[in-house]
């Protein structure tokens, strides 16, 4: 075998980066994301503390664009490019698969149109300052609410079809068995990311914090 | 006589790949146990459209007429399915039926699936047992490895798989569902391991197992009830312990 024949052409390495960094960094950073900000749902202070935290990590311009910013334009444009390439059949074969296949491409870029969105208002209208006050004021926007709360299910529907595609593609669950267990637990992801991320929604909106018992009596 | 069973069905035909496509539409009579194929000879016997205009015999392909040629796959009511297996009382009339729509047409319902062969050629879909002398005896297969390799040495290239993945169009080179099975046959095989690396390597090239996007429509269609989605999952680990880590460990 010459030695041309093993090198692969550069469309299974950014294939093979683009499901990678759906689960690493992106997917781990919308978890991380997520159990930051449910500090909203004890108090207010306690999510400006650790707003604060996150906000003067060292490095930080380093890490938002080397660790969040670039995996996820890589992973949005080149999503994109894998849709424009790829031919949608659902109406001829309704199968729950293909049904996930066209999906995961509308949630993708719903999520990414909201990402983009979000990063803007509250990462660069706020200098990388944004408190508990500047979200609460943004949730008061009808419309924002909305884009909110779609962005958050479509972010979270998305991982969790990911995370099944992702044991498919990289022969982690290569039986049946193990193909249908993967996808309980991305649904599980799924639908537990969409709800702790609505709740946070509702904590900005309604001034709402169900967990503000834990904190010491006063 | 004037219930006399009919059997209405309507065939996409096109005499050449760039002429234009029309409908022609026939009313057969009824006869137990009916396949679309059989449709397919009554017409060619008695070419005659059901509003009595004579036309020609319809093209199609079709060998074994018991789903093990893979030749007759087709569009029967708008689903990849062999026309042998096809049966008459269990479709919706009129039948229509039509060409695949992935692969190049010859004519009417015949298209040509050379694309199919030459990407078995570019994965090296076979075991190497010819030499100038006599190699002696192989080695041994486990009865668990024969109980692997056997569903999957059923698949007949009929491309049903690639008809119905929507990673195969006209913008992509993917070489599909049966390619990567065969691939995974033929390295379960003792002595087709020896070629291994090179099956594997294909695969990571253009139109290789990267493009699948996990539709896992491939596995509901196939005729053969071959586990395509368990195939391309346990190729793909072998693909990508190649690419991404065969430079570390060889």
């Amino acid at each position: 075998m010459s030695a041309t024949e093993t090198q692969p052409d550069s469309s299974y390495l950014l294939r093979k980066l683009h499901s990678f960094t759906g689960i690493l960094p992106v997917g781990a950073f919308l978890a991380e994301h997520f159990w930051s900000n449910s500090a909203a749902l004890v108090s207010r202070a306690k999510y400006d503390a650790t707003s604060e935290e996150l906000q003067t990590i060292p490095f930080r311009l380093l890490v938002e664009w080397g660790a969040i910013f670039l995996p996820m334009l890589f992973h949005g444009g080149y999503g994109i490019y894998i849709w424009i390439k790829g031919k949608s059949n659902v109406s001829a074969y309704p199968w729950v698969g293909n049904w996930l296949y066209t999906t995961q491409r509308y949630t993708g870029l719903i999520a990414f149109a909201y990402i983009a969105w979000h990063l803007y208002t509250e990462r660069w209208l706020t200098h990388g300052k944004s408190t508990y006050e500047n979200v609460a004021q943004d949730m008061q926007n009808p419309w924002y609410l909305a884009f909110f709360v779609i962005g958050v299910l479509a972010s979270s529907f998305h991982l969790g079809v990911g995370i099944w595609n992702f044991a498919c593609k990289w022969g982690l669950a290569a039986t049946v068995k193990a193909q249908q267990a993967a996808g309980r637990f991305g649904a599980l992801v799924g639908v537990t990311f969409g709800v702790v991320g609505v709740l946070i929604i509702l904590s900005f909106r309604f001034d709402w914090h169900p967990f503000s018992a834990y904190l010491p009596n006063k | 006589m004037a219930d006399a069973k009919l059997v209405i069905v309507k065939v996409k035909r096109q005499t050449g790949p760039k002429e234009p496509a029309r409908w022609e539409e026939f009313s057969l009579k009824w006869r137990p146990s009916m396949n679309v194929i059989i449709c397919l000879r009554d017409i060619a016997e008695n070419p005659v459209t059901r509003d009595g205009k004579k036309t020609t015999p319809i093209s199609y392909d079709s060998n074994c007429l018991e789903e093990i040629c893979g030749s007759c796959a087709m569009l029967i009511n708008g689903k990849a399915r062999m026309a042998c297996s096809a049966l008459v009382d269990q479709l919706e009339q009129p039948i229509r039926i039509e060409p695949l729509s992935k692969f190049p047409l010859v004519r009417d319902l015949t298209v040509d699936r050379q694309f199919m062969f030459e990407s078995l050629k570019r994965v090296k879909a076979w075991i190497p047992i010819d030499g100038t002398y006599d190699l002696g005896e192989g080695p041994r297969v486990s009865p668990e490895t024969q109980e692997q390799g056997y569903p999957l040495s059923n698949c007949i290239s009929c491309g049903s798989c690639l008809e119905v993945c929507p990673q195969v169009n006209e913008h992509s080179q993917f070489m599909g569902a049966a390619i990567i099975s065969q691939v995974r046959l033929f390295n379960l095989h003792p002595t087709g391991a020896m070629n291994k690396n090179e099956r594997l390597a294909a695969l990571m090239g253009p139109g290789g197992i990267q493009d699948c996007a996990n539709a896992q429509n491939c596995v509901h269609a196939c005729p053969k009830n071959i586990p395509l989605t368990e195939s391309i999952a346990a190729v793909n680990r072998e693909v990508w312990k190649q690419a991404l880590l065969g430079w570390l460990v060889g």
